[in-house]
């Protein structure tokens, strides 16, 4: 039930390839020409062909210590690979990603080390993943090191290896074994609250890839990416990670999920001259429907078909994902599982400096066409996911458009990310009222912030419609296809990363997902169908994030969240009444990063949830305590 | 094992080609008229928290409208059938045989593997009259039903079997809530009232049902004005059974027949099963709608030339009668005196002439034990739990936060009924369920329980026993060493150990699966088979004599109190009251979800104890079921004790009420 599906942090923080730009982080002077308008705006420190400012000031270099332009005599003889580590001066460097490591001695005559001391700082061994290596693609293939059919000498190879630890002592409301009880004297519905997960996930990965790099994008690319995952959660109670009453309240598990195997192929008749390009990418890849992941984040099997045009400014996404099953415990895609009866069909328009300068603005159809029915989806612990076991149990299908805007980028200093959707549709069976019923749900969240010299102060909001009433034949509540939405705090928020199960309202049934920040009763965010019969969310929160050092990042927030109607909640725990208010949410985190790059970080975050009158009245725990708390401490390790 | 229970399939040769008739009963009933109102009915002070339902009842001419509906669709389908009705309090109001209807039914044999069990075990396979079946189902309608929820026998069904609800996606989870139900309001009853001569008792209710409570659709409640006033029992295809799939959308001629009956009085929308969620799972009213219904036939003189009025012994004379007003003294129904009990609010069973048929009284087992239950704690008992009850949030009524409603009983430890009270509008089935609960955790937490069911000579009673001290290797078990309430008793009831954990052998009272349905619970039949056989060989007119007064062949206690005299009950809502860790009786609560039950009767005895500070509690904890420790070889499995439900309170939000208690 409680599924530990470990974020693969590495890997979801990394945005989709190409088009869906980073939230923009550093704080840029606004438009400096008042009255120009966004097209004509000449931004700071950006240069458009044909526009020219003032001439910069003569730049004037001095870099003590830095390799000299060798003498045009340093130059090999042969090409690379071909001269044996023999030292010829007389040779051009066979391609550019080799002009820093060229003069690098081969073999045991370190001579030249004695004539440029500085040179020592470009030679390292070819294993060393943080300096130019060829596992790293930073150089390409020689022709030794490919194979025959590997035609060109611009082959690149990249090996990926991360190691992510998480270790997470948390609380949640626990209701005791229906059947039977851990201990003696458990005579309530809940029971002990504490829990712990641990998780080790290796993502390792490899990639082949043509192209001049830097800055035209990849001919084609191939790629292969597996998660392995083994994770042991400990509950206090029964019948909580298994449906066997029987089996003890410690769990182990282990999984190997394909996250990515992709092949990328760039069509090379729309380049333009300035490197616009269009791409077609088929298999199991990374998508992400939107800027902070609210509707769809997920490494799926589809096809995309995907680049820019007019210099970059315009970006544009045209997908269909076939969903893969999920394992339940870690989340990973379970390539040897038929796919699931669903899809999704992806079309979205990026235009940056829009409406304002600095801010791109996203619009979205996406299209959710499931049609599982007649399909019965057991859990990995026994726990039937779908149909949920909600209503009247029947399986179902439904139709769902969601039509999106969002923007994301700054408007003058502040900083600003917001996101609408309206989903529109049909599930062809409510389990309220067994019969169809036409969905119509709301959802929009912005967030803002402002940087003040090494702090940046967040203001956060989102709206997640719920139902109305349950047994009309509309159904209300917004809910996505797959979230993990950064926001708010993402996976150190108590709401985003803990999953409170339904207890006495549904039977493997979640009020919110893991990762997720939406309350739609699910069976499961990772293996569930999207329900539609839900309370919805609504949070208010405040943050900051402080650069204490380059290398040690601390952020806060304070949330508060509410469900939007909690009618639904009443109807299927038979308990009029309840409350709207979830409680609050306080979390703080601490990033580590000792190398200041991404290849060794370090994280810690606690979060604790008060609860408000609403989850008071749904859940408890037993013993005196009224706050429940998720510790998240992670450790990343990358090659 | 089986050898054993073929007495009871044995019934099935016996009543072969005896017919359902019964036509020669008259003489048992004398002439039935009109129902004498009665007098004496109190009118009931101003109650504090429940609303007393409105004074509604069938007339001759709406059970005759039932019945003409009910007809007119059976003969568009081309199903011949046995139409019952009755009232609230389960008076049978008349019985329409239509022709070419079939005589007899046969109890389900279907098992899960989908074949059906051979041979049959426990009540698997019999064949009885048909109207046994269709009464059975009327009854079923109008008892699990109330002015806050309307049940059918379709609601029963999805409630009594291995897994909750019964389903293809569900193997693995726990069983039905109420299982077990099935064998209560037992013709051997004695808290049921039997069909006499017509005069102040002859509508004392709850009346018996004929073979306990039905799964089989085609049984649905009555109501007028928001009020039940009975209901609608339909036989048709001679089986007998229940529904083992809960997401399919079925067919059933009966249910379609029973639907087009009720059209007129159909209960209101808002109290429907499907409104009503257990665990998040809505309950099922009805699989037909009405949607699938031929042109009504109201006229019941056109309904006259496809069949007849029937009597049927021990339940029906024959002429239409019209129903009691449930709440009405001729009901056997009434409100509380304040005399009879403190709390206003309170009804009582009664007897038609204003005696309470349940006084409060003191215990009978002074033989047994050394500080018996005084009549004032039994009083503090009662009115205790009355007041969690008043206080708690129903989970099967509509609207929502209603009060919860139910019956209570307290037995000695002989099993001797020592008061019962109910709310206004509590399910009536609860009321026999109630005393069975009570009975049944008094029963089993008894130092005799074990050499009790050892001199039983029914069928494999007595092999239970060494079943049950195998299984939890203790050859003391069913010595009183352990404290069981209902729960326990019902975690050793099930046909996986623990319950729904598909792939583990039985409870040590249950059956194996491969041999379960809801027709064979085990021991909870194997008590009452006797009975059962006896009551169905009358009823065939087989025979002349109808089972006792009394369920079981148990022996009867010193001064003849039968220990279990209207069976066991293996659900949830019941504990053993103690005194100083001396057992000396049980609570038993029925009629709202099976967490509440739990709450009223633990709380009731808790708070009776914190009151009278005589000692009088809950067992002792270490004395508790959940203090057993099932050894399953490759895992360990305890029992449960209670289970107090979530936001059990409407004046409080507070959670887990129960705990540490």
């Amino acid at each position: 039930m409680i599924a530990a599906a470990l974020a693969l942090l590495a890997m979801g923080a990394a945005p989709a390839e190409a088009p869906a730009p980073v939230p923009t982080t550093a704080p840029t002077a606004a438009n400096d020409q008042p009255g120009a308008d966004a097209e004509d705006a000449l931004l700071n420190g950006r240069r458009r062909p044909g526009t020219q400012k003032d001439l910069p000031d003569k730049v004037t270099q001095d870099n003590p210590g830095a390799v000299r332009v060798p003498p045009p005599e340093a130059f090999y003889e042969k090409a690379e690979g071909e001269g044996g580590g023999d030292l010829s001066l007389d040779v051009a460097v066979p391609d550019r990603w080799r002009i820093s490591s060229s003069l690098c001695p081969k073999g045991g005559d370190r001579s030249i080390l004695s004539l440029f001391p500085g040179l020592a700082n470009v030679c390292h061994s070819a294993r060393d993943p943080f300096h130019h290596s060829v596992l790293k693609g930073d150089r390409p293939l020689s022709r030794s090191q490919r194979p025959g059919f590997l035609h060109g000498d611009d082959w690149f190879f990249i090996a990926t290896a991360i190691s992510d630890t998480v270790i997470e002592p948390r609380a949640f409301p626990i209701p005791v074994g229906n059947q039977t009880t851990q201990n003696p004297n458990e005579i309530d519905v809940f029971g002990r609250s504490h829990s712990l997960v641990l998780a080790q996930t290796f993502i390792t990965g490899v990639s082949l890839l043509k192209g001049m790099t830097a800055y035209k994008p990849p001919e084609i690319e191939y790629r292969l990416t597996l998660a392995t995952q083994v994770n042991r959660v400990t509950v206090p109670e029964r019948r909580v990670l298994s449906v066997k009453p029987s089996k003890g309240t410690t769990r182990t598990d282990a999984f190997v999920g394909v996250q990515e195997a992709f092949v990328d192929y760039h069509l090379g008749r729309f380049d333009t001259s300035r490197f616009d390009f269009a791409s077609i990418r088929v298999g199991i890849q990374p998508m992400q429907a939107d800027f902070r992941g609210f509707l769809f984040q997920d490494e799926q099997l589809g096809v995309r078909f995907f680049g820019n045009r007019d210099n970059n400014r315009v970006q544009f996404n045209l997908a269909a994902f076939w969903r893969l099953e999920k394992d339940t415990n870690s989340g990973l895609n379970s390539v040897t599982s038929t796919p699931r009866k669903d899809w999704v069909l992806f079309a979205n328009l990026y235009r940056q400096d829009f409406p304002v300068v600095g801010l791109t603005s996203q619009v979205s159809v996406t299209y959710n066409r499931n049609r599982e029915k007649n399909q019965i989806e057991v859990d990995t612990n026994g726990f039937p996911v779908r149909p949920a076991l909600l209503g009247d149990l029947r399986g179902r299908n439904y139709d769902v458009v969601y039509l999106g805007y969002a923007a994301d980028g700054h408007v003058g200093r502040m900083n600003l990310t917001a996101q609408g959707y309206w989903a529109l549709g049909q599930d062809r069976n409510s389990f309220f009222t067994s019969r169809p019923a036409r969905i119509d749900a709301q959802f929009a969240a912005v967030e803002a912030s402002i940087d003040h010299d090494f702090m940046r102060f967040r203001a956060s909001a989102l709206y997640a419609s719920g139902d109305k009433n349950p047994y009309d034949n509309k159904e209300g509540g917004f809910d996505a296809i797959f979230e993990n939405p950064i926001f708010a705090g993402a996976d150190t928020s108590y709401w985003i990363r803990q999953t409170i199960p339904f207890a006495g309202g549904g039977r493997a049934i979640a009020i919110n997902g893991r990762n997720g920040i939406l309350n739609s009763l699910r069976s499961s965010k990772e293996q569930g169908q999207s329900n539609f019969n839900n309370p919805g969310t609504i949070l208010a929160g405040a943050g900051f994030d402080a650069d204490l050092t380059p290398k040690v990042r601390l952020s806060g927030n304070l949330n508060h969240l509410w469900f939007a109607d909690t009618i639904t909640l009443q109807a299927l725990r038979n308990e009029g009444s309840i409350p709207r208010s979830i409680g609050w949410d306080a979390s703080l985190a601490a990033i580590w990063r000792p190398l200041a790059s991404q290849n060794i970080v370090l994280r810690f975050s606690a979060a604790a949830l008060q609860p408000g009158a609403g989850f008071r009245d749904l859940f408890d725990q037993s013993g005196s305590s009224k706050r429940f708390y998720s510790v998240l401490a992670n450790a990343i390790l990358a090659f | 094992m089986k050898g054993a229970i073929a007495s009871l399939a044995a019934l099935s040769l016996i009543l072969c080609g005896c017919g359902g008739g019964g036509s020669t009963s008259a003489g048992n009933s004398g002439g039935i008229g009109s129902p004498t109102v009665s007098p004496v009915t109190p009118v009931p002070a101003a109650s504090l928290n429940f609303a007393v339902p409105a004074a509604e009842s069938l007339s001759v001419a709406d059970v005759q409208k039932i019945m003409a509906q009910a007809v007119g669709e059976a003969k568009a389908r081309g199903l011949p059938s046995v139409i019952a009705v009755t009232d609230r309090v389960g008076n049978v109001l008349g019985v329409f045989r239509m022709n070419g209807a079939k005589a007899t039914l046969v109890t389900s044999r279907l098992v899960p593997d989908g074949t059906l069990n051979t041979p049959p075990i426990d009540a698997q396979g019999l064949e009885v009259p048909a109207a046994m079946g269709a009464i059975s189902k009327a009854v079923t309608g109008a008892y699990l039903s109330s002015g806050g929820n309307a049940f059918s026998t379709r609601t029963a069904s999805q409630i009594v079997q291995q897994h909750f609800p019964p389903a293809p996606t569900t193997p693995g989870l726990e069983s039905g809530p109420l299982f077990g139900v099935q064998f209560s309001q037992l013709p051997c009853s004695d808290l049921s009232a039997r069909f006499g001569p017509a005069g102040a008792g002859a509508l004392i209710g709850p009346k018996r049902s004929p073979l306990g409570l039905a799964a089989d659709a085609g049984g649905f409640p009555l109501y007028k004005n928001g009020v039940v006033v009975g209901g609608v029992g339909v036989m048709g295809d001679g089986d007998y059974a229940f529904d083992p799939n809960t997401l399919d959308v079925d067919n059933d001629a009966e249910e379609f027949i029973a639907l087009a009956a009720i059209q007129g009085f159909a209960p209101p929308v808002e109290i429907l099963a499907d409104r009503i969620t257990a665990d998040g799972t809505s309950l099922r009213f009805s699989d037909a709608q009405i949607g699938g219904l031929s042109p009504l036939q109201t006229s019941f003189a056109a309904a006259s030339v496809d069949g007849a009025l029937v009597p049927v012994i021990g339940y029906s004379a024959g002429a239409i009668i019209p129903g009691a007003a449930y709440g009405s003294e001729a009901s056997g129904i009434r409100a509380s005196t304040a005399a009879e009990f403190a709390n206003r609010d309170a009804f009582i069973l009664t007897d038609g002439a204003g005696a309470n048929r349940f006084p409060i009284r003191a215990a009978t087992d002074a033989a047994a034990v050394a500080q018996p239950l005084s009549a004032g704690e039994v009083r503090a008992l009662l009115e205790e739990a009355f007041t969690v009850m008043s206080r708690a949030r129903a989970q099967i009524r509509r609207p929502l936060d209603s009060r919860a409603q139910v019956s209570i009983s307290v037995v000695d430890t002989y099993g001797t009924a020592l008061g019962v009270v109910r709310s206004p509008d509590a399910p009536i089935f609860g009321t026999d369920v109630s005393l069975q609960k009570a009975r049944t955790a008094a029963f089993f937490s008894n130092a005799v329980a074990g050499a009790q069911l050892q001199s039983d000579p029914d069928g494999d009673v007595a092999a239970f026993v060494q079943r049950v001290r195998d299984f939890l290797k203790d050859p003391l078990a069913l010595t009183g060493l352990k404290a069981f309430t209902d729960r326990a008793n019902g975690n050793l009831s099930r046909p996986y150990f623990p319950d729904g954990e598909v792939g583990r052998p039985n409870g040590p009272f249950s059956r194996p699966i491969a041999d379960f349905n809801p027709f064979a619970t085990g021991l909870q039949v194997q008590l009452i088979a006797a009975n059962l056989i006896q009551h169905a060989q009358f009823v065939a007119g087989v025979s002349t004599t109808d089972t006792a007064h009394g369920c079981t062949n148990v022996p009867a206690a010193p001064g003849g109190q039968r220990r279990l005299a209207n069976g066991i009950q293996i659900f949830p809502g019941s504990v053993p009251i103690y005194r100083n860790g001396v057992l000396i009786g049980g609570i038993g609560v029925s009629g709202d979800g099976i967490d509440q039950d739990d709450m009223i009767s633990f709380l009731g005895a808790n708070n009776a104890g914190i009151r009278l500070g005589s000692g009088l509690g809950n067992a002792p904890k270490d004395k508790r079921a959940d203090t057993i420790l099932v050894d399953l070889g490759n895992a360990s499995v305890r029992l449960r004790y209670v289970n107090c439900p979530f936001a059990p309170f409407l004046d409080t939000a507070a959670q887990n009420v129960c705990e540490g208690l």
